[in-house]
């Protein structure tokens, strides 16, 4: 290519005079701070090590330690037979449908079956 | 590889300062040169140097010799130059938009000269994106076989026939328009910004 000739004609230039001893003043002063810059990067990481292990330890701690007993729920405890029936107020309350019908124009018909969804003895339910 | 070089490049892991010596002043101009090229700034050529031989001394360990020390060195070279132009690309972006582009094409009266030509060339160069940029100035101005530059940029040989022939082509376009005096080109649309 032709072009590609004419890069070789673009100026060369040449390292300056002072650039080996700017080189080898670097050099000694790199090498002066290297054990520095280890340790600074030591300490890092063992910043880093720590709060990971600290993370480790709350994670496990909270997994094992403080694990907490089986929970149980409203109608494990009736089959349990630990409650007392005396405990709950019975409430009769008053159901209003009216707002719940809609208007059958625009809407497909909806059967809605109500059905009791707790496992608690429906002797504690009133309707 | 040259026997030499691997002598002082043992030399320098053993942490013989000589031998490092020695090494700098075989390849201080190389470097300096190839980063010039590269980097279109000299100051900025002469510090990236200063930085690579600092990090072939402290990193000599690293380097294993199945390739030319000159391979391994230039591509230290080659990964400092682009984390900088990287660094001056994200700077530009801001004002990319506002700015007109810092080409300063002669006109073609100019030309008739060699130096009005180089003039261009140059500038033309110091639009290239990088990944462009880097191949080419290894291949045209360095002498590096295309293995060779697959070697120090670290992509495969198809990638660096593709970018130098992608380059050089580039380089003509621009050069042409510099000859017809049509200038109107913007940087951005030489530098994408993909290294």
């Amino acid at each position: 290519m032709e072009d590609s000739s004419l890069l070789n004609k673009l100026n060369r230039v040449t390292a300056p005079l002072d650039f080996e001893s700017k080189v080898m003043a670097q050099l000694a002063a790199r090498r002066k701070a290297l054990p520095q810059m280890r340790r600074a990067l030591r300490f890092r990481y063992s910043l880093a090590g720590a709060a990971a292990f600290l993370l480790i330890c709350f994670v496990v701690v909270n997994m094992f330690v403080l694990q907490k007993g089986p929970f149980s729920e409203f109608a494990g405890r009736d089959t349990q037979g630990t409650l007392n029936p005396k405990e709950f107020v019975p409430i009769t309350e008053a159901v209003k449908y009216s707002p719940e019908i809609r208007q059958a124009s625009y809407e497909p018909k909806t059967a809605y079956i109500l059905e009791q969804v707790s496992d608690a003895s429906n002797v504690l339910i009133r309707y | 590889m040259n026997m030499d070089e691997q002598a002082l490049v043992l030399q320098i892991q053993a942490g013989d300062e000589d031998a490092f010596a020695k090494l700098v002043y075989i390849y201080k101009d190389k470097i300096v040169n190839y980063l010039y090229q590269v980097t279109g700034d000299y100051q900025k050529a002469v510090d990236l140097s200063q930085e690579t031989f600092l990090r072939v001394y402290f990193k000599a360990n690293k380097y294993r010799p199945i390739a030319p020390f000159s391979s391994w060195l230039y591509a230290i070279a080659s990964n400092l130059a682009k984390t900088e132009l990287k660094k001056r690309w994200r700077m530009s972006l801001v004002s990319l938009e506002d700015v007109p582009p810092a080409v300063e094409i002669s006109t073609p009266s100019e030309e008739a000269s060699d130096s009005g030509l180089i003039k261009n060339l140059r500038q033309a160069l110091d639009t290239l994106s990088p990944r462009y940029r880097i191949p080419v100035v290894l291949k045209d101005m360095e002498g590096y076989s295309q293995e060779e530059i697959a070697e120090i940029i670290k992509r495969p040989i198809g990638t660096v026939k593709a970018r130098i022939s992608r380059g050089r082509n580039i380089l003509k376009k621009q050069l042409d328009k510099a000859r017809t005096g049509n200038v109107s080109f913007q940087k951005k649309e030489i530098f994408d910004g993909r290294f």
